[in-house]
């Protein structure tokens, strides 16, 4: 059967309180973000064997390997594109990787041609040094010119 | 009856191509933010009634089918949670289902991944319904609805980022298992959360049952009946609420749905009120299942993961699941390498187009958002609605928040709509 | 392959005479695969309307294989006192590649319109009998004869044309 005015008492409750944007600062301090959300990985040195499995499984293919025939190779990870998903750490056969919690990674804002966006993971043996340099200037250099194609196509 | 068939999709939309007896027509425009597939609506009038409705798509393309067959079986399995924003746990699930038969492994996935994976869609399903008939209230012109339900709707929010870190797409599940683990204390602290839940949608089911303003607008309008739906196959709770009982956990169950003991929902009345009861039950009947399950998790063990290997044998399978908007349709072939051959994706939304625009034959201009909103999709604020007077030739622009009012008005003091 | 033949019999409460069915699989308890060939594919999908009942029609998808296309109707078979549903995949095979045709279902099914239409658009292949078969999906300015879920057409090539009708529609818009 119908009535009228069914909402009226939690209406007036409500009215009473006040408006909710005096509350919400409380509310939030009350649930700060869970202790165990993940962001980017990082490798420990020590037990990686430079496999490449990580690099076939990431879906957005952010990590980049370069190695040659002996036991040396650094790896690079794009954090802009990263999407911390964690298929890294599941499928690395040798345990060699755990995901990081970065509270700073939500307040920057990525432009593909700083140096701040490419993070170095790991470097073995005669890659340390120059090379790994050379690689983040290249790294920034492509970055740039990805940025200059868009702008062009957008006249 | 190949002669006389009418297609309700429209190709080009100039509106050239009427039915006899119509007078003028309106466009809705495409811009939605979240929705499957934002369309194009075009509404044929005599006065102040419909004629029959039509309706453009193909806004949204993004070519997934196609960009699926470049990638990895394992690469696939974060890219198919992003063909819909709010279902999302549904898509993964199916697709995980049909790569874990492809690949003869089904029965070795544990009890405890089942029912991790199981609570997941269960809360997404109480999350989309909430959030739904809330925007109905608010297109019905009872606002007060809208500010209530979407702030109860924060309590299963706070629930699933806790367990899974995103509020939205959780994306828990990969091929052998789940991601991630739901430890005692996590459970302990989402159990009186839920029972505080179960109190408030009671509290708005009694609103939607009792109150005059809401029942006024719903009630009698938009009617498809059983004969007329067998014709044109709505699936989920659009068919739940003209007479049809089936659901696809019922019907060809998965996962652990036939051991956990629930009801199936439906009507028989066939109007927009059927609709929205039968969601409202539904959202009962999945927090007593949420709860359930919470219970079952502290007595169960198992590994989180089984070994897959990266190549998958050949074979075709067809699997198919029940998201909150209807069902859930995959079909996957396989050629024994590490990338699928063809994958076939429909979404739940695009079935029940064609029983929605049947529903407005003979109903009055005003009834119009009301019966859009029942088959969940979703419009834009950005809206623009055209009337084109074609005797006179003079054009009139309204936007969506004065359509609504202008709809509300008409509705509240029985006057003509222009 | 006879045994199962006569299960699905038995489920629909029909006789399907053998010259029209090439083979019939069972996927898993309550799944079946019926294959068939081009020419017979309209009587066969009678029988399953009229005759067993069949109305719901889920979806259809087009397939293409290395010498032929095949298109795979996914029909459910539901039985309401019991609140079940049996699924039925019928595969159409033998589709020619150079000229591809086959019989429309839209007497049968009013779903069959936007599906048909949907794989027309993707493969290029054409319905016969079907009223109005035109674009339901691509956008306005694609160009006719790209047909885009092909195997000839690379990720690389459909992502030249997109660039390309987006400069168009640009240049227009200014």
């Amino acid at each position: 059967m119908k009535k009228v005015l069914v909402m009226g008492g939690e209406a007036l409750k409500n009215h009473a309180k006040g408006p909710v944007t005096k509350h919400v600062l409380k509310r939030i301090a009350e649930n700060p973000p869970p202790e165990d959300i993940r962001t980017i990985p990082r490798i420990i040195e020590d037990r990686c064997i430079m496999c490449g499995t990580c690099v076939k499984v990431c879906p957005t293919h952010c990590i980049e390997i370069e190695k040659d025939n002996k036991d040396n190779g650094m790896i690079w990870l794009l954090k802009p594109q990263c999407m911390w998903c964690g298929h890294c750490q599941t499928y690395c056969p040798v345990d060699a990787i755990h995901i990081d919690r970065d509270p700073n990674l939500s307040v920057s804002l990525f432009s593909f041609n700083i140096h701040q966006d490419y993070e170095m993971l790991v470097a073995k043996g005669s890659y340390k040094g120059d090379v790994a340099d050379k690689k983040l200037s290249d790294l920034i250099e492509a970055g740039g010119k990805k940025i200059k194609e868009v702008e062009e196509f957008r006249g | 009856m190949t002669e006389q068939y009418r297609s309700r999709f429209r190709t080009l939309t100039d509106g050239s191509d009427a039915p006899p007896g119509a007078d003028h027509h309106i466009f809705i425009g495409p811009q939605h933010p979240w929705a499957e597939e934002p369309a194009h609506f075009i509404i044929h009038l005599k006065g102040e009634r419909v004629v029959e409705a039509d309706i453009r798509i193909g806004f949204n393309l993004r070519g997934i089918e196609k960009a699926m067959e470049n990638k990895t079986w394992r690469q696939n399995t974060m890219l198919i949670p992003r063909a819909c924003g709010i279902c999302s746990a549904v898509h993964q699930n199916v697709y995980v289902r049909l790569a874990e038969k492809l690949a003869g492994i089904e029965d070795q996935i544990s009890e405890r991944a089942k029912l991790i994976r199981m609570f997941s869609l269960e809360a997404e399903r109480i999350h989309s319904h909430i959030l739904w008939y809330g925007i109905l209230a608010h297109d019905a012109g009872f606002d007060t609805m809208l500010h209530v339900t979407w702030r109860d709707r924060e309590i299963i929010l706070d629930i699933v980022e806790d367990f899974s870190g995103n509020r939205v797409n959780p994306a828990l599940m990969l091929i052998g298992g789940v991601k991630r683990d739901i430890p005692k204390e996590k459970a302990d602290r989402a159990q009186p959360m839920l029972d505080k839940l179960i109190k408030q949608v009671e509290y708005h089911k009694k609103v939607f049952t009792e109150e005059a303003s809401i029942r006024n607008r719903l009630e009698d309008v938009g009617i498809l009946t059983k004969e007329d739906a067998k014709k044109v196959t709505p699936n989920g709770p659009t068919g739940r609420g003209s007479g049809l009982p089936f659901d696809v956990r019922k019907a060809t169950p998965y996962e652990l749905y036939d051991k956990i003991d629930w009801n199936l929902v439906y009507y028989t009345e066939g109007d927009i009120l059927a609709t929205t009861m039968v969601r409202l039950d539904e959202t009962l009947e999945s927090l007593q299942m949420c709860k359930q399950i919470l219970y079952q998790l502290e007595s169960t063990q198992g590994e989180l993961l089984a070994r897959v290997k990266q190549k998958i044998p050949e074979g075709n399978y067809f699997a198919r699941g029940e998201a909150p908007r209807g069902e859930d349709v995959h079909y996957g072939i396989a050629n024994g390498t590490d990338t699928p051959e063809r994958y076939k994706i429909r979404a739940p939304s695009l079935g029940n187009i064609d029983a929605t625009l049947k529903r407005m034959d003979g109903e009055y201009v005003a009834d119009m958002p009301v019966i859009l909103r029942s088959y969940d999709p979703c419009f834009s604020c950005t809206n623009r609605v055209m009337v084109i007077n074609e005797v006179t030739g003079e054009k009139m622009i309204l936007n969506q928040d004065e359509f609504a009012r202008k709809a509300i008005k008409a509705k509240k003091y029985n006057r003509p709509f222009f | 392959m006879s045994d199962v033949l006569k299960e699905l019999e038995g489920i629909l409460n029909i006789t399907l005479p053998g010259n029209l069915v090439e083979g019939v699989t069972k996927v898993e308890e309550g799944h079946f695969d019926v294959m068939c060939n081009v020419t017979n594919a309209f009587d066969l999908m009678k029988i399953l309307r009229e005759d067993a009942g069949i109305y719901h029609l889920s979806t259809i998808s087009g397939v293409e294989k290395d010498d032929e296309f095949n298109v795979c109707y996914h029909i459910q078979h539901r039985i309401e006192d019991e609140f079940k549903e049996v699924p039925i995949n019928l595969i159409i095979t033998k589709i020619d590649k150079n000229k591809p045709k086959t019989p429309s279902m839209l007497e049968f099914f009013v779903a069959a319109d936007y599906y048909e239409r949907e794989i027309y658009d993707f493969y290029g292949i054409y319905f016969e009998n079907h009223p109005f078969l035109q674009r339901l999906i691509l956008p306005e300015r694609w160009p006719d004869d790209v047909k885009p879920m092909r195997k000839e057409y690379g990720w690389e090539q459909i992502k030249e044309i997109t660039m390309k009708i987006t400069k168009e529609g640009l240049e227009e818009a200014k």
